[in-house]
């Protein structure tokens, strides 16, 4: 007969309301099998108890319903951002908040570089910072000797140093857009947009295929989500090439791998054959790769200008954004994925770019009727209560970028949307109101993977500046904390799977030091996160 | 040699995949690779064909179409590091993506070579399409950055008039690789006519120029030299490789020393062979640069040049000529 191993909590917050709370959860065969106090397991033999998570709290364990892969292998290269970060091993990164910080710590890191490794560095954001913009210069400061790259935490920018520049060739007789010339007509360092980053990125062996495809990438990313505790993840726009899947199969399916992993297929190409490889990867799903989504990107970010906004339009007079993926294309591949079955997540930003989505969705779901279909709107940074009242009505689920409020609010305050559009942003209240179906993530790496933070930013709506960004939109805690794991695991269609804490489902938790609930809802992100649970093995930090 | 890259652009439906398909299966001698979205629309010739796998086709006349696959800008990586580089690079840009955001990329990296911007619009959906609130401002803005603006579908008269800027009817040509491609000296025939369609001309260049001076004459080169690629000697040693097509240009170093050689090319009854080579003339047009003496800005020529251009009147609807707008330098602030 299967063992069962009886876990002891100091507290058990399962999200069901059947149990609310508990002290102990038997695990057998990976599922809980039961939740109660000590004795739970007794109906069915007793167990064998597990104390080493006595003094702990433990929770479903969260699901981010919106990331990337990249979020852990980033950390191959130095940090170079505003913000504290912590890396998958548990370091902290300090944030650099002025230009001389930035130097000096890369300065640093490079000591520990060996002979002609390049000094490549991400996160990077002028927009937090005042004074001069990053050049070639600064970074020579570091070395003339060593290319330098240090790419910008949008990713559409890149810094190289004097080196780097030469090893390119680019110099004042270039003659391409994207290479930032000074007054001198010398290059700045500055190169803007892939076009013009590939050939640096190429000569220093920069590859974004790696940072989402290797086993190293893959296992950092489960790191990463320990760490915050979660056991479920997406890798929301994957090539899933025939390769990829073998690899990521082989790193998931090892035993001590922490994490599930849901990519989403990138949308590029002919509806069609999209369709055939999303229904082609889904038998291809294990315990730990959940394959057969499909992820569609419509229009850019806000904070870019490259979102497609309605009127009256960016408050900067900015042109309106552009779409990656044309209105025509996207009401074609919500048409063809609705037809076979297949669920999307889709990339909208700005409200013109969420409500064409809605349109292609209703469009879709007359021809070809079927409930249980759960798309997914990614962001719904802009929606207002008219497009999530639309959303409800259709079944269309939507996750919220909530992180955006403390990262980047007082930017859209200030620059983008203007304070009363930026007031409802993000707007989860409104979201819950109509009675749309609701999650909230942080696009990691754009912003750090860490739910619980996700959660405070919902619930406090704070920018950097201690602003507090539409108080009307405020949700409560135990709002917030049933996104992050019910209302995310439904987005996924895991909801029958993970969580929550119930019979039946895999056994699946977060390892807290402290009952989120119980906290005051301003320290709702300093709960201390000290491992997971998955599929009842334990690992913690 | 650099490898040349064309990038093909235009608007759902405009024809793309239909000029893919003519470029595949003309003969043009050269061996290229064309990345396309995806495969649904090509359609090769069973007897061209040598293999055909989920994702490259290869064809006889040593071509290959492949779908470009995770990564466009990484395909474009490993298209260079091939021991054995196709002659040509030719990649398909996505229905509503700006084919500019992709060239330019020929321009930055020192291995590639630019080969234009070919954007085709359809004749009988482009007016309405420039308007339309949401994608109009993209649609326009894939036919502004084309240094060779392509028609298709007006074979029943029709004509895109919201364009604005002088177009090639794709109708009117009997080849079109010339036009998306350009030519290789020995593709130049003696007797000057490539084809009904097509004037070019070649000619060596044995005297040495600076960049600056080569810029000065291609500021001012006749507006219906469609395309002119090659090798000019360098001041000071080397050569400098040379690709113009419409607007834009790259100048490249070469390591190869000794005489040089370029090709011209333009469409026939805009532009003669003789104009094209035309000595007399000077600067007037650029295939005057296999004329030592016209790579001296200074000369009067350049300014005969200058005055000509202006003077030239657009013949409509069949002129490449435009408004040249040199891009050259502009600096992003």
């Amino acid at each position: 007969m299967s063992e069962t191993t009886v876990f002891a909590a100091k507290r058990i917050v399962t999200m069901d309301p059947d149990l609310p709370e508990a002290t102990h959860v038997a695990v057998r065969d990976g599922h809980i099998l039961a939740v109660g106090g000590a004795d739970c397991a007794d109906p069915w033999g007793g167990g064998l108890l597990d104390n080493s998570l006595g003094n702990a709290v433990l929770m479903p364990g969260f699901v981010e319903g919106h990331a990337h892969m990249m979020a852990g292998a980033m950390w191959r290269y130095a940090y170079a951002g505003y913000h504290d970060r912590l890396d998958p091993d548990g370091k902290l990164w300090r944030g650099m908040m002025t230009l001389d910080e930035v130097i000096a710590g890369l300065a640093e890191y490079e000591k520990g570089l060996g002979p002609g490794e390049p000094l490549v560095g991400w996160g990077f954001d002028p927009i937090f910072l005042e004074g001069e913009r990053m050049g070639a210069t600064h970074l020579d400061q570091i070395s003339t000797e060593r290319p330098i790259a240090i790419i910008f935490s949008n990713f559409h920018l890149l810094c190289a140093n004097s080196k780097a520049l030469a090893m390119a060739g680019y110099d004042a007789g270039t003659n391409a857009e994207g290479v930032v010339k000074g007054s001198d007509g010398a290059p700045t360092g500055e190169l803007q947009e892939m076009a013009a980053m590939f050939p640096v990125m190429r000569r220093l062996g920069i590859d974004f295929r790696g940072l989402s495809q290797t086993p190293e990438a893959i296992r950092t990313y489960g790191q990463v989500a320990v760490r915050a505790g979660v056991t479920t993840a997406t890798d929301l726009y994957s090539f899933l090439e025939d390769e990829d899947v073998a690899t990521l199969i082989s790193v998931t399916d090892a035993a001590d791998f922490p994490l599930r992993i849901v990519p989403a297929l990138g949308a590029a190409g002919y509806p069609g054959e999209i369709a055939a490889k999303a229904r082609r990867l889904a038998p291809q799903s294990t315990e730990k790769l959940r394959l057969g989504a499909v992820k569609l990107m419509t229009d850019g970010s806000i904070q870019g200008w490259t979102a497609r906004v309605r009127w009256p339009g960016y408050v900067g007079g900015q042109p309106n954004g552009i779409w990656n993926t044309s209105p025509d294309e996207i009401h074609a591949l919500c048409l063809e994925m609705q037809k076979q079955g297949l669920q999307m997540h889709i990339h909208v930003n700005g409200d013109e770019a969420a409500e064409v989505s809605l349109n292609a969705i209703e469009a879709a779901l007359r021809a070809y009727p079927g409930p249980g279909h759960r798309h997914v709107l990614q962001h719904c940074q802009m929606m207002g209560r008219d497009l999530y009242e639309r959303a409800a009505e259709l079944g269309v689920c939507c996750n919220i970028f909530a992180n955006h409020i403390w990262y980047f609010g007082d930017q859209h305050v200030a620059l983008t949307l203007g304070p009363d559009r930026a007031a409802r942003m993000d707007a989860a209240r409104t979201a819950l109101d109509t009675g749309a179906r609701v999650a909230l993530h942080s696009d990691a790496p754009v912003t750090p993977l860490g739910p619980l933070f996700t959660a405070w930013c919902a619930v406090n709506r704070r920018t950097m500046s201690d602003r507090i960004l539409g108080v009307a939109q405020c949700i409560d805690v135990d709002e917030a904390l049933f996104a992050i794991t019910m209302g995310a695991a439904y987005t996924l269609k895991m909801d029958d799977e993970v969580g929550s804490i119930t019979p039946g489902k895999r056994a699946d938790f977060a390892v807290l030091g402290e009952d989120p609930r119980a906290v005051a809802a301003i320290a709702l992100k300093d709960v201390p996160v000290l491992g997971t649970v998955l599929g009842g093995k334990v690992h913690l930090i | 040699m650099s490898l040349p890259l064309t990038v093909i652009g235009g608007y759902l439906g405009a024809g793309k995949t239909t000029l893919i398909n003519r470029l595949l299966g003309e003969s043009h001698a050269q061996r290229l690779m064309v990345m396309v979205n995806d495969f649904g629309a090509i359609n090769i010739d069973a007897g061209l064909l040598v293999s055909a796998s989920e994702d490259t086709i290869a064809l006889t006349n040593g071509c290959v179409c492949c779908t470009m696959g995770a990564d466009l800008f990484m395909a474009v990586g490993d298209v260079l590091d091939l021991a054995d580089r196709p002659d040509h690079l030719v990649i398909e840009s996505s229905g509503i993506a700006d084919p500019a955001k992709i060239a330019q990329v020929a321009k930055a990296e020192p291995d590639l070579a630019y080969g234009g911007i070919v954007t085709v619009v359809d004749a009988l959906t482009y007016d309405g399409l420039s308007i339309d609130p949401q994608i109009g401002a993209q649609v326009r803005g894939q036919a502004q950055v084309a240094d060779v603006l392509l028609v298709s579908k007006s074979e029943g008269g029709a004509w895109p008039d919201a364009v604005g800027r002088e177009a090639v009817d794709l109708s009117t040509l009997e080849k079109v690789a010339p036009l998306v491609l350009g030519l290789r000296p020995d593709q130049v025939p003696k007797a000057g006519l490539l084809h009904a369609d097509y004037a070019s001309w070649s000619d060596t260049v044995d005297l040495p120029f600076s960049r600056e001076e080569i810029e000065a004459i291609l500021m001012v080169r006749s507006p219906d030299l469609l395309r002119l690629k090659g090798r000019v000697p360098a001041k000071g040693g080397g050569s400098f490789e040379l690709h113009v097509v419409g607007a834009n240009w790259s100048i490249k170093t070469h390591p190869a020393e000794g005489v040089g050689q370029l090709v011209g090319i333009g469409l026939k009854g805009l532009i003669s062979r003789d104009e094209i080579a035309d000595r007399r003339a000077g600067a007037r047009h650029l295939g005057a640069a296999g004329q030592h003496s016209a790579f001296s800005p200074a000369t009067p020529q350049i300014c005969d040049g200058l005055i000509a251009r202006d003077r030239m009147q657009c013949p409509g609807r069949f002129s490449i000529c435009g408004d040249w707008r040199p891009r050259f330098g502009r600096a992003v602030q």
